[in-house]
């Protein structure tokens, strides 16, 4: 019997149905994977299990009682856990004191909190877990996957019997994904349900028992995970047939647009060299931490290089700061739209030309010429496919996919002869994901070159011609042709094995 | 696309502006008198320069606590220039002294570090406190021979029944709308004060953003100056004490968002002219200065408690902004 029924259920906002009577139901003890492209609705779920949002119509029953959390408090009561993409931890209070807050055990005489039992507490959850976190760490001091952790084990203080989970690797490198499944499949050994919310498919066919498939805000199928394939999955939440993995044309290396010689910057890069030449995509891989966006950052001169020598299109290059890259025709996508991408406050046209603000002004003023705004705007818009109302559109009322494309657009704009595209495939849904592939394929048949930092395996490999494997700041591997396999992406971020192709085909 | 809004974003305070003077003539008898409406016009005008300076400081997500200190400064050495060189000296002075207040409010910013809120505040006892200094042996002051000089005319002269303190307001509004919406700095200042981190990504340097922010707030404090000291003839330490908040509320009511990112020059124009014109017809009806503060202080609440609902209830993607969750 099922533990929790979900049945009919609609969620209107102005404007919009986010959730058309949707049903499914939760087993206990089973990994509920819960999957759709961005805008299928699996976050308006999500948030009315987790008591944010109240349903226009429809019903949600517990273990056969109706289920009308009021606040997010209501759903923790009920033994429901949501973790968001957003954490909701106090970065400046200890992991024990997050983990218990609101529900610290006090002193009967001096109300004092009881340190030394919500550690020891603490300590035991995580030992549940298979983890060794320190209670009495600051959580603003953790990873990202630690702090992960650390809302799993709140959601188990409570003793939760359904544990939510929105896009949990979505920041996580390789290794840290697979010590989270380890704790997925812990918690559902001990008899907890998990309802598991990603775009990842690989992560979802090692975990889930059942899926269900959303699209649109409508239920479109629920069914144990061995009666469908990943094809079958991909074609149910695009309601088309989509290549789920890109493999780009065959391409011949031009010119070098870029080389980098003995490169370092403090302790977070370390002698790096690399070469990306006009018509190549070089991916760069390596775990979260290694120096990726670094690397990426201080060709864009958003961070200092204190040795080594970079040259652009064969002439020595030393940006100060990111103006002087953008200058030079180099491109630049943030791994991290909501933080550092999107421009919240600003149209989408505004967020596009922000980049090429000289290009867009008027001929005898010198002002800026909405009509050329819109000229420029309009032409990456078709480019790019850009799915919106029009070019007034805050950026956040986009899609995830849209939003990148827009974004794609701004570091395209500047000249696009060199583009450092860092996890250019983010929180896309995979319809977007594949255009994202194309139009990268397309650029760089037109001649441009591209630096790709990416923690998708497969993006990494099926996207780039050659890759570049960084561990603790350093390169350890340069992988070309057959080499360039997830095998020694993995054992080369992580073993500290180093393989370089040139010297093995010189063998 | 119709959006109503940001409409209501840019011409809300706009329609409340015309709704309060379309109901003058019953409730204040004699405010729509043309002398009455000069001096309005005329006693808003250093408020209202001051707030296009503010309105991108606030636009690009800082406060300038210090204008009220600046204008105190500003006023007692232009007067000082006034007495020693004259008309052209003085101008040169206000506006030396209002860029040199700001500059030392962004050298502060981006040399020291110093948030814009406590660097601000600082500055703010510091330039007042120069003022008094400048001001010991009593107020400068603009002396009465000198009523026929160019520049003591500034305050008082009318070009076609229009004050020309309100002129200049008018075109300190304009050249303010053009920087802010048709040149690359304004929109930077925009995106800057939408996301600073983002921004950075987009090549845009924070000192340059600073120094043209609070340089600007510095010019704009120098011009108003002119119109303050031609109309008051005299200045010390104590000048427009609580000029800063004042200014800081026209701005914010009139639809600047607080967090930044966003500006309307529109909106802090009516305003500037909502609180004066509210603040007229108070006097007007015999109200003590006392309640004349507190309905003042109710109208900003009220603006902004409304304005707050408004963006929980209104679009689509607002209202999940608003509703992540909080516990």
């Amino acid at each position: 019997m099922a533990l929790l029924e979900v049945d009919g259920l609609t969620v209107e906002f102005p404007g919009i149905r986010a959730l058309d009577a949707v049903c499914f139901d939760i087993r206990p003890g089973e990994v509920h994977a819960l999957v759709g492209e961005n805008g299928a609705g699996k976050s308006t779920l999500l948030k009315v299990l987790g008591g944010v949002h109240r349903p226009s119509s429809g019903e949600v029953r517990l273990a056969g009682a109706a289920y009308r959390p009021r606040r997010p408090a209501d759903a923790l009561a009920a033994g429901i856990a949501v973790i968001y993409q957003e954490f909701n931890l106090y970065p400046d209070l200890t992991v024990a004191e997050n983990v218990f807050s609101g529900r610290e055990p006090c002193s009967p005489v001096s109300r004092g909190i009881r340190y030394a039992e919500i550690n020891r507490r603490t300590s035991e959850l995580f030992a549940v877990l298979g983890v060794g976190i320190d209670p009495a760490a600051t959580v603003g001091e953790l990873t990202v996957s630690e702090q992960q952790l650390v809302e799993i084990c709140k959601a188990l203080s409570v003793d939760g019997r359904i544990i939510v989970m929105d896009e949990p690797t979505a920041a996580l490198s390789a290794d840290e994904v697979g010590q989270l499944l380890d704790v997925v499949r812990r918690l559902r050994e001990e008899g907890r349900s998990v309802v598991y919310v990603s775009h990842r498919l690989d992560e979802v066919f090692a975990l889930a028992d059942r899926v269900t498939v959303l699209r649109d805000g409508r239920h479109v199928r629920t069914c144990d995970i061995a009666e469908t394939d990943p094809d079958r999955l991909v074609r149910d939440m695009v309601g088309r047939d989509v290549e789920s993995v890109f493999h780009r044309d065959e391409v011949r290396g031009g010119d070098v647009v870029l080389e980098l010689t003995g490169v370092s910057a403090g302790r977070r890069l370390r002698d790096l060299s690399l070469v990306v030449r006009a018509g190549e995509v070089v991916g760069v891989g390596g775990i979260a931490g290694a120096g990726q966006p670094e690397l990426s950052q201080l060709i864009f001169g958003a961070l200092a290089a204190d040795a080594g020598t970079m040259t652009l299109n064969g002439a020595p290059f030393s940006p100060r700061n990111p103006g002087d890259a953008m200058a030079r025709g180099i491109g630049f996508l943030h791994e991290d739209r909501k933080a550092a991408g999107n421009l919240p406050d600003l149209s989408i046209r505004h967020n596009l030309t922000i980049s090429v603000l000289h290009r867009v002004r008027g001929a005898i003023t010198r002002l800026l010429a909405p009509a050329r705004e819109t000229e420029v705007f309009d032409d990456y818009r078709r480019r790019l496919d850009v799915k919106a109302t029009g070019p007034d559109q805050l950026i956040g009322q986009l899609s995830g996919g849209n939003q990148q494309k827009v974004l794609l657009g701004r570091a395209l704009a500047p000249g696009g002869r060199l583009l450092l595209l860092n996890e250019p495939t983010r929180g896309v849904d995979i319809g977007a994901k594949a255009e994202i592939h194309r139009l990268i394929n397309q650029l760089t048949a037109d001649g441009a070159a591209v630096l790709m930092v990416s923690s998708d395996l497969p993006e990494l490999l099926g996207v780039s011609d050659r890759v570049y494997v960084m561990a603790g700041g350093e390169i350890v591997a340069h992988l070309t042709g057959d080499d360039r396999t997830e095998e020694n992406v993995v054992a080369c971020a992580t073993t500290g094995r180093r393989v370089f192709s040139e010297e093995l085909s010189t063998r | 696309m119709i959006n109503a809004g940001r409409i209501w974003d840019t011409w809300g305070v706009t329609a409340l502006l015309l709704l309060l003077l379309l109901c003058t003539p019953v409730i204040a008898p004699g405010f729509l008198d043309i002398e009455n409406l000069q001096s309005v016009l005329r006693e808003s005008a250093y408020v209202g320069i001051v707030a296009v300076g503010m309105t991108f400081a606030i636009a690009s997500g800082a406060f300038d606590l210090s204008v009220g200190g600046q204008l105190a400064l500003t006023s007692v050495v232009t007067l000082m220039a006034f007495n020693g060189g004259g008309t052209a000296a003085a101008v040169a002075a206000a506006i030396t002294t209002g860029l040199l207040c700001g500059l030392v409010n962004a050298g502060l910013i981006t040399q020291l570090r110093v948030p814009p809120f406590v660097a601000t505040l600082g500055s703010l006892f510091v330039f007042r406190g120069i003022a008094y200094l400048l001001t010991q042996d009593g107020p400068k002051t603009l002396p009465y021979e000198q009523i026929e000089a160019p520049f003591a005319k500034i305050g008082s002269l009318d070009v076609a029944g229009l004050p020309v303190p309100f002129l200049i307001m008018v075109a300190v509004f304009g050249a303010g709308w053009v920087l802010l919406r048709r040149t690359a700095i304004g929109r930077r200042t925009l995106a800057y004060g939408s996301s600073p981190s983002a921004a950075r990504f987009c090549g845009i340097s924070d000192t340059t953003i600073r120094v043209f922010v609070f340089g600007l707030v510095g010019l704009t404090v120098g011009i108003a100056a002119l119109t303050y000291i031609t109309r008051v003839w005299t200045a010390d330490g104590s000048a427009q004490d609580g000029f800063e908040l004042k200014v800081i509320a026209a701005v914010v009511l009139g639809g600047t968002a607080l967090k930044g990112g966003k500006g309307t020059l529109i909106g802090t124009f009516s305003a500037v002219f909502l609180v004066s014109v509210l603040n007229e017809v108070l006097v007007s009806r015999g109200v003590e200065s006392a309640y004349q503060r507190i309905v003042l202080g109710c109208v900003l609440i009220v603006a902004l408690t409304v304005d707050g609902l408004r963006t929980r209830f209104a679009a689509p993607g607002s209202f999940r902004r608003a509703s992540r969750p909080t516990s």
